[in-house]
């Protein structure tokens, strides 16, 4: 190999009273996808904000093309061509998607911009992205998280750029995205661009990625191990000591599951253009898992039986009474609690303390006449805190200094403390590292054990799996198949789920 | 606190919304104080009399004058309307008041457009509406500038209006008077003044201080409130606390010196006497009654827009002043602030707006 | 910002996020401001959190008692008191509004149609307790047509209360025709003049409202959902709560707050006026922005909010102590703003990631 195109040695960063970065090592080679691999609160996103000059380090070099540099600004890393796409996308909702790749270094003359120009440019990149359909006038507003992907690639693009730096780009991607992200990462490496590529997701290293660098507490701890060889065992125990990748409780042994009485019936429901007449039954302390593609309606049932969307017709019921359709206050009354899809959108007080967001749904058992007793609600929650091995179990913390892992468990904390009967979770373990992902996984058996029904929804298949007892497969808002999790296997699963996309 | 203050409250009721407002007026309806509004109109206005008043050319005359937000502006269109009613030959074609001069300007366009035979204006600002009134002259159309005066003579036919620097002047040669005869050497002196960036508040405060230096007097404390009740009460709240000995103080206005006087009760303060502007019935009633601080206040008219109304139709009609020599009508006309005390209120109270 | 993440105990900073596996961001933020509004500790973290503006109203007084002999006395305490109550019950309203997300411009019009419509001769005929009730009934009906429309109607805030504070002042105008009304009666403009033990009735009406508000918004579910829904609206939805209820309450409170400051300041003026409480939405908003609440609401004080007014009712006081001319007030007050604004801010800063 020749001279890096990038090279890290010995970089710290630190932030009052915390090491981000504790001698990070890196290099990056022209052409190549190079992986980064660590937990949550490992450094990597220190590392990337300290690439894209939004950081500066406190030691360390940084080489660039064989010349010593140092990224002052976001626009010094740019010059020489390095560009990030951040996680949440950096995007200005309000401009076109032109306006957007353009901005900060807009096409004008005469500080006039050049408007044709502009959407000539934007256009071909688009085309280069493979997505020629997406107007360059929409505004970005209004595209998916997939188009606003690409709309922050394009820009990426529209600078003369050497290095790209991915950050989890396909957590927010269905399916047949995905592949075209790796096409288009195909793409720029046969064009000479390095990618600098983070991702939770194995298979996903294994498929695009060269070299694997493996950051753990701030520290490099394995670098350029090669992406398609190193064992699975060897790239996890690096990242966290533990040798394992998903590790799912063991299901009960209990066959007297059919007898015990539905817990959660539905029967019927539809909302048009999202899902069309489905019907299933959760039990006490069964785990239903919903299995499909972005847009296969998964998200909209859960959110339905929720009573956060109104059903066209159908009715929903819990322990044999039926719910008011389109109400939550109904729905929670009868003992449902959501754990949504984006927690920190939708369901955390990021202001607030863990005490108070696992509280919030049962304020009124902690009140009298109005009046919070603020001690028995924080008895209470230190309870739910430590039942659920949530760290750090001191619940006067802001919610918003707790990882994903722990954020998704005190959102369970809070259904826990209101006694709900029947859990739904909506893509419990997204931004949540593997050594968490398994705790949650027990986490949600043992309620499950304890006779709580749980509705899993999730993106990745093996979840479902390992973790539902029975699944129910999605196509296109329609139930295709309803099985044990035990007679289907992921292959099968994706077939199905595929069959009618493909049509 | 300022003009942009009183703007946007007038663009606030461009956004009533008709629910409410239809609301509001059944409200009014049922409530509202004003039972003898009827016989209020016309105390402003004169009845006709001489030859000049007999109906003539049938004439259209434009008026515009800001909002009526305060008893006194309240008066001066109340009292114009209450005069044109008088002639049968005059339609009288009004505009809603506004405190932006740029509504105002456009509204002053409006009656250009409808070739008003003359106009009766009463800016907001009198430099701001010059040059639309300066259109209006150049397209024929005699302008009557009321009050706050335009600033070039190119602007209007004739001007008619208070004097801002007599009223203090008046209020200062009172207080100077009364102190001298009590005999104190050298009084504390208290002013309150209205909006401090208006021309007319800049005028009143000169003629306070020459009034006063006629008895070797001066101002010991200047605070300007901004003609509300609550904006005077707060003011003088704070006077009191900085003056804890005062001997006489002027307000220029008796809307805000409902409030100014609430704060000398309140304070339990009566050591001073104390002089108001403009002419409110409240205020020549509490004269009357003589059982407060207030022992005068020097008048400023509201019928002026009468006057202005009347000749408004002279002009339009070609006549002269009955009661002056020759054909035209004078190109000014300045009305005496008369200072209303105890002795003379009786003559001044049914005048007076409320 | 150590002074912020002092743990309720005082045992000096927190160590950055040590335990279980903490994220990234965590550590690099590692403070917990945030903590500050859980009512176990407001007690303490509210005084750190105001401190700034502590800072600010006592250099003020330093300034007072410097320039004007007059400015130290107890009298002159109890004016600026009594001044600050009518804009300071307002600004209570505003705080829980601003707190639960929303924001309202009404407030000065509220003011202005509460005081005519209890000062119109058929209401006076009443006497004291028809006029009271007249305008904490018409403050809290206004609140409610606002709070219906927000909530129910799904038109934002800002619109819906803009266009009250046209409505309510037009409608102040037409009943008023204009003119201040007098009140005759007597026992309603002794409200402001009231004494007990020396201390204006004024005075104790702003003080029972700050201990009401506090304890209402600090120590009740009601409070806490507050800073719930003005944090996230959606997840608070998705909690279960009753998130338009809620905010139509809210509204509604505000509206009553500016029902009793329409009282206080009818009884202090003696008249109702159409013109009355020019402007004071901006005053209220103002005190609250500068009392450390976030203008995108979920966190909030009180306790900040009145420091805000107390603040700008010293300021004027002092003004006109040393009878200063209105545009060097003017631009005095400007600055005065932006510094505290500035010093409030360096007194929480975190780290930032």
């Amino acid at each position: 190999m020749s001279a890096p195109l990038l090279e890290m040695q010995g970089v710290v960063k630190e932030f009052p009273g915390v090491r981000a970065l504790d001698g990070v090592d890196l290099d990056v080679a022209a052409g190549e996808v190079h992986c980064l691999l660590g937990q949550n609160g490992a450094g990597k996103s220190t590392l990337i904000k300290v690439l894209a000059g939004a950081h500066q380090p406190d030691a360390g070099h940084i080489t660039w093309e064989g010349e010593p540099v140092t990224l002052p600004t976001p626009t010094a890393a740019m010059r020489h061509g390095i560009a990030t796409i951040y996680q949440e996308l950096d995007l200005a909702d309000g401009l076109t998607v032109a306006e957007n790749i353009y901005l900060g270094h807009e096409q004008s003359r005469l500080g006039f911009t050049q408007r044709s120009r502009m959407h000539e440019a934007a256009r071909q990149l688009m085309r280069r992205l493979g997505h020629p359909e997406i107007p360059v006038t929409r505004e970005v507003g209004e595209l998916s998280s997939a188009g606003k992907q690409l709309v922050s690639m394009a820009r990426a693009l529209s600078h003369d750029t050497r290095l790209i730096i991915m950050d989890e780009p396909s957590a927010v991607l269905a399916h047949d995205e995905v592949d075209n992200l790796f096409r288009i990462i195909g793409d720029l490496t046969a064009a000479g661009v390095a990618v600098v590529y983070i991702s939770h997701r194995m298979e996903e290293i294994r498929r695009i990625g060269d070299r694997v660098t493996v950051l753990k507490d701030g520290r490099t701890v394995a670098r350029g191990l090669p992406a398609r060889t190193t064992p699975t065992s060897e790239l996890v125990s690096l990242m966290t000591g533990r040798t394992v990748e998903y590790v799912f409780p063991p299901r009960p042994q209990s066959p007297d599951r059919k007898e015990r009485p539905a817990l959660l019936e539905v029967e019927g429901i539809s909302r048009p253009g999202e899902f069309h007449d489905v019907s299933f039954t959760v039990g006490a302390g069964e785990i239903v898992g919903l299995a499909g593609l972005v847009g296969s309606g998964r998200s909209e049932i859960l959110e339905t039986v929720y009573g956060a969307r109104r059903p066209a017709s159908g009715h929903i019921s819990v322990a044999g009474s039926v719910l008011r359709p389109g109400s939550i206050t109904a729905a929670v009354r009868a003992g449902i609690g959501l754990a949504p899809e984006e927690r920190k959108s939708q369901a955390l007080f990021l202001h607030s303390s863990i005490a108070h967001n696992v509280s919030m749904s049962s304020l009124r058992r902690f009140a009298r006449a109005g009046f919070l007793d603020s001690r028995s609600e924080l008895a209470a929650t230190t309870e739910a805190v430590r039942s659920l091995d949530l760290r750090p179990p001191d619940p006067t913390r802001p919610v918003r200094t707790l990882s994903g892992g722990n954020q998704q468990k005190a959102v369970v904390a809070r259904w826990l403390l209101k006694d709900c009967r029947l859990l739904l979770l909506d893509e419990p373990t997204r931004g949540v590292d593997v050594g968490a992902r398994a705790e949650l996984y027990t986490l949600i058996r043992r309620l499950a054990d304890s006779g709580v029904g749980v509705l899993l929804v999730s993106s990745e298949v093996p979840e479902v799996l390992g973790l539902a007892d029975r699944v129910l497969v999605l196509r296109e808002g329609r139930v295709v198949r309803e099985a044990a999790a035990l007679d289907l296997d992921e292959s099968k699963v994706l077939d199905l789920v595929m069959e009618g996309s493909s049509a | 606190m300022d003009k942009r203050g009183l703007g946007g409250m007038d663009r606030r009721r461009l956004l009533l919304s008709g629910a409410v407002l239809g609301g509001g007026a059944l409200v009014a309806g049922c409530t509202s104080n004003k039972s003898d509004a009827s016989t209020d109109d016309v105390k402003g206005a004169s009845k006709a009399g001489t030859d000049n008043d007999k109906p003539g050319k049938q004439v259209t005359i434009g008026f515009s004058a800001p909002a009526a937000d305060h008893g006194w502006m309240a008066a001066i269109t109340k009292n114009a309307m209450a005069q044109a009613k008088q002639y049968s030959d005059v339609h009288f074609e009004a505009v809603e008041g506004t405190n932006d001069v740029n509504a105002q300007i456009s509204q002053v366009q409006t009656l250009i457009g409808k070739k008003v035979d003359v106009l009766v204006i009463l800016p907001f600002d009198g430099k701001a509406l010059t040059s639309v009134a300066q259109q209006a002259m150049d397209a024929g159309i005699p302008v009557i500038n009321l009050d706050r005066v335009f600033d070039s003579p190119l602007a209007y036919r004739t001007w008619v209006g208070g004097d801002n620097f007599g009223m203090g002047l008046n209020a200062g040669l009172y207080i100077g008077k009364a102190l001298k005869a009590k005999g104190v050497s050298s009084p504390v002196i208290g002013e309150i003044a209205g909006i401090d960036n208006l021309e007319l508040t800049k005028q009143r405060s000169a003629g306070f201080k020459q009034g006063l230096a006629k008895y070797g007097f001066r101002v010991g404390i200047r605070q300007a409130a901004d003609f509300t009740a609550d904006s005077g009460q707060q003011v003088m709240s704070n006077v009191l606390q900085a003056r804890s000995h005062l001997d006489a103080v002027w307000n220029h206005d008796d809307d805000q010196g409902i409030g100014v006087e609430a704060a000398i009760k309140q304070a339990g303060r009566d050591e001073f006497f104390m002089v108001g502007g403009a002419g409110s019935k409240h205020a020549m009633t509490e004269i009357k009654a003589d059982n407060s601080v207030l022992k005068a206040t020097v008048v400023y008219p509201s019928n002026m827009s009468a006057s202005a109304i009347k000749l408004a139709r002279l002009i339009a009609q070609h006549k002269g002043m009955n009661d002056l020599v020759g054909q035209d009508l004078p190109s000014s006309l300045t009305l005496f602030s008369a200072t209303v005390t105890k002795e003379n209120v009786d003559q001044y109270l049914p005048g007076a707006f409320s | 910002m150590s002074q912020q993440t002092s743990p309720p105990g005082g045992s000096g900073p927190l160590p950055a996020t040590g335990q279980g596996s903490p994220s990234g961001s965590a550590r690099q933020t590692g403070s917990s401001p945030g903590k500050g509004s859980g009512p176990s500790f407001l007690g303490h973290m509210g005084r750190v959190r105001n401190l700034g503006l502590f800072v600010v109203l006592v250099l003020l007084c330093v300034i007072g008692a410097l320039t004007s002999g007059n400015f130290a006395t107890r009298q002159n305490a109890l004016v600026i008191l009594s001044s600050a109550a009518v804009i300071g019950v307002i600004t209570i309203g505003q705080t829980f509004v601003i707190i639960g997300g929303g924001i309202d411009l009404s407030v000065g019009a509220i003011v202005a149609l509460a005081s005519v419509w209890c000062t119109t001769v058929a209401t006076q005929s009443y006497g004291l307790g028809g006029m009271v009730f007249c305008a904490l009934a018409v403050g809290a009906v206004v609140g409610l047509i606002n709070g219906l429309i927000i909530s129910y109607g799904n038109i934002v805030a800002f619109i819906v209360t803009i266009a009250m504070m046209a409505s309510a002042r037009g409608l102040a105008e037409r009943i008023s025709d204009r003119q201040s009304q007098v009140v005759t009666v007597e026992s309603f403009n002794s409200i402001a003049s009231t004494k007990w033990l020396g201390i204006p009735l004024l005075v104790y009406i702003l003080a029972v409202a700050v201990v009401l508000g506090w304890v209402l918004l600090n120590r009740t579910t009601f409070g806490r959902r507050t800073f719930a829904i003005g944090g996230n609206q959606e997840a608070a939805r998705l909690a279960g709560l009753d998130v338009r209820r809620h905010t139509l309450v809210l509204y509604v409170l505000s509206g009553l707050c500016c029902g009793i400051a329409a009282v206080m300041l009818t009884a202090r003026t003696t008249s109702g006026a159409s013109n009355l409480g020019n402007l004071y939405e901006l005053d209220s908003i103002a005190a609250v922005i500068i009392g450390g609440t976030l203008l995108t609401g979920g966190r909030g004080s009180l306790i900040g909010s009145i420091l805000g007014v107390l603040v700008f009712t010293t300021i004027t006081n002092i003004f006109v102590l040393n009878n200063l001319t209105t545009d060097i007030q003017q631009i005095a007050k400007g600055l005065i703003i932006v510094a505290a604004v500035l010093i409030q801010r360096r007194g929480r800063r975190t780290a930032t990631p």
